[in-house]
């Protein structure tokens, strides 16, 4: 189909800015939609990023012309007050629950504990989670951090660091020069940076476009944070359990709030590039738990940004929420801590995992720790469904 | 039950840092330190060729413990990293914050950053020693040095309560050295974030034989505590003592892992300062292996 009259070159709007996940997780998240916009074909090569550029959207996804005019993505102090304003009492400070949130956590991994210690802790992070408890043999073929370069992982990585720029600084000269200085700065990103020199001049231009694109709508809509509020970007979190045998790892985007005094006051933010997705809300609660057991106080809300759309995904902290989180994390780390004692050689892959349920040896359905822990999300996000979302907001 | 929340932990934990000490000065027991590393560390440090030395650090003792083949591995050489200077850089905007001259981590730094680069233009001294690189760097590149900053800084300072510590407590500050007299040359050196002095704990100079108050160490470390931690507290302490024989020894030392939450300290008395000699000397012992087992044989 012919590119709509007065577009702009297609070849951004079919950026492969979303990275490439598990099956299972490919599908779109229903809550939060754009009102009116189509279900089917709303994907990532024909998602139409509304801000600014309202008269443009890919050939074969035809909004309605009021949807075009009414969803702006938040802005400035509209955005700030999303935030912080979640319609919900913030969630109390509460050491017994506190306690007993880490009982249960440590209570589900003690059960089916297997003598014998390894050499170092098993190491819990969102990703790791996801994916085990999505396809156990998905996570033995893709391994720990052994993940090939893609456009969209580089556009995910340079976004990260703009966001912490913007945040700090308060401003973003050339997005693509700043965020390969920024990813350059230490050794970490070294394969990602020689990767983006090894670039066609064409993919380059493509990720250049993207990337510039989602840094101006950043630097558009968000608002300066006060200092005062502790802003801290890229914020790492451990918490060890069963005596340091196991550890829970995350790095969020952005902490905001000062410590607390009786109630939650830290708000949690993860910066996305890529599109939404049903296991980001996932992501979110698991960073509530981690930040609730190191700090001894729940974070009152967490939150997706979508760099790419301007979305924002907002989720009020709840002590169920904490409590679901911390089943889903104690299904996924005991199997994690079995994986790497070698204790169960049965892999069991998702149906939907087409790749890994035809490898040799694996086994289709779901494990029962999965199954648990997906029943346990579901009920989380039961619980948090009634919060408003910013895309159920329109622009005054 | 409710609370005490995060920040009536940290009122409670500079408490527990400033509490008077439990016991009486440790001048003989450090007397006695001393002569234990240095009867112990002669004859282990004889093996190695001459020139050579060894400097002891808490990574030194952790690696030993956990991972001694990597005792021998040549160091990379040196080049400045964001997470080189994110702990200087952070130390000085936490000063800064405890001095009351910034209200936020997040507003010092960006004023700090710029004050020492300008500083070394001018006089071309390095107060830090990043500040020619920081000056080098792009605006991008840059920012990401601020932010480590800012998010070690705003971790430190969300851990204290600033306002109940001395005014004399000093943040940051050279390292802690002490250099063992062996036929090898063997460098203990140590440093600490913050040492607080404990009000009150001055010692009876008419018996004892130091002058000034005894103080408090605060060590941040990242991640979570790591096996051996509380003797990696107690090697603070130890340097420390032995640096300067006419202080006393440190009174405890409160290590932070901001990162996990987590504090711990360590009241030093005569028997943490024995166990943390014996763990500097088995490291010593395991460089000393690990670098004669590298040497490859005639």
């Amino acid at each position: 189909m012919p590119p709509v009259r007065g577009s702009p070159p297609p070849a951004p709007l079919r950026m492969r800015v979303t990275p490439p996940v598990h099956t299972v997780g490919m599908v779109v998240m229903d809550v939060d939609r754009m009102p009116g916009a189509p279900a089917a074909g709303w994907d990532e090569g024909s998602f139409v990023p509304p801000s600014g550029i309202a008269d443009v959207h890919p050939a074969h996804v035809r909004l309605p012309p009021e949807v075009i005019r009414r969803w702006q993505p938040l802005a400035g102090n509209e955005l700030l007050e999303r935030l912080r304003v979640t319609g919900r009492r913030r969630p109390p400070v509460d050491l017994e629950l506190v306690s007993r949130l880490r009982v249960d956590l440590e209570g589900g991994l003690a059960e089916d504990r297997i003598d014998g210690d390894l050499p170092a802790p098993v190491v819990v992070t969102k990703d790791r989670l996801t994916a085990i408890l999505a396809c156990e043999a998905h996570q033995l073929v893709t391994g720990f951090g052994e993940r090939a370069p893609t456009i969209a992982m580089a556009c995910g990585a340079l976004i990260d660091v703009l966001f912490r720029q913007l945040v700090t600084v308060g401003g973003i000269d050339d997005p693509m020069a700043d965020g390969v200085a920024a990813l350059s700065v230490d050794g970490h990103h070294q394969p990602l940076v020689s990767w983006l020199e090894r670039l066609s001049a064409a993919d380059r231009a493509e990720l250049r476009a993207e990337v510039t694109r989602q840094a101006e709508g950043l630097q558009r809509r968000w608002p300066a944070l006060e200092p005062g509020w502790l802003p801290r970007t890229q914020e790492p979190m451990r918490v060890p359990l069963l005596g340091g045998a196991m550890e829970l790892s995350a790095r969020v985007d952005l902490a905001i709030g000062r410590p607390a005094v009786d109630e939650g006051s830290v708000a949690i933010v993860e910066v996305k590039s890529g599109a939404r997705r049903v296991e980001h809300r996932a992501d979110l609660h698991y960073y509530a738990l981690v930040e609730t057991l190191r700090s001894a106080a729940p974070p009152f809300v967490v939150a997706t940004y979508y760099t790419r759309t301007g979305e924002l995904d907002v989720e009020p902290v709840t002590w169920p929420l904490l409590f679901a989180a911390a089943h889903r994390t104690a299904a996924g780390a005991g199997l994690l801590r079995d994986q790497e004692r070698g204790a169960d050689q049965v892999r069991r892959s998702s149906a939907l995992c087409a790749r890994c349920a035809a490898l040799p040896g694996v086994q289709v359905g779901p494990t029962p720790a999965a199954a648990g822990a997906i029943a346990s999300g579901a009920s989380a996000s039961g619980a948090s469904a009634a919060s408003p979302t910013d895309a159920d907001r329109t622009a005054a | 039950m409710s609370g005490p929340g995060p920040l009536a932990a940290a009122l409670e934990r500079t408490r527990a840092l400033i509490a008077p000490p439990s016991g009486a000065d440790l001048h003989p027991e450090r007397t006695d330190a001393r002569s234990r590393l240095t009867a112990a560390l002669s004859p282990l440090v004889e093996r190695l060729p001459a020139g050579d030395q060894v400097v002891v650090t808490v990574p030194t003792l952790r690696q030993a413990l956990v991972d001694p083949d990597r005792l021998a591995r040549p160091e990379e050489p040196f080049r400045w990293k964001s997470a080189f200077a994110r702990r200087s850089l952070g130390l000085a905007v936490v000063e800064a914050c405890a001095s009351g001259r910034f209200r936020a981590p997040a507003r010092a730094v960006g004023p700090i950053a710029d004050e020492a680069v300008a500083e070394w233009e001018r006089t071309g001294w390095r107060t830090f020693h990043w500040e020619p690189w920081l000056a080098g760097l792009t605006s991008g590149a840059r920012a990401m040095v601020l932010a480590d900053a800012v998010g070690w800084a705003t971790g430190v300072w969300s851990l204290l309560d600033w306002r109940s510590l001395a005014s004399d407590a000093q943040v940051g500050g050279a390292y802690d050295q002490w250099v063992s007299p062996a036929p090898r040359t063997i460098r203990l050196k140590a440093r600490s974030e913050v040492r607080v002095p404990i009000p009150g704990s001055d010692p009876d100079t008419a018996h004892e034989p130091t002058s000034g108050p005894r103080t408090a160490l605060v060590s941040v470390s990242g991640g979570c505590p790591t096996p051996g931690w509380a003797d990696e507290l107690a090697y603070l302490a130890l340097v420390a003592g032995l640096r300067s024989t006419s202080r006393p020894v440190p009174a405890r030392v409160m290590g932070l892992w901001p990162d996990a939450g987590i504090h711990r300290c360590v009241e030093i008395d005569a028997v943490a300062l024995d166990r943390v000699t014996d763990r500097v000397v088995a490291t010593v012992a395991a460089v000393v292996e690990a670098r004669l087992a590298a040497v490859p044989a005639d």
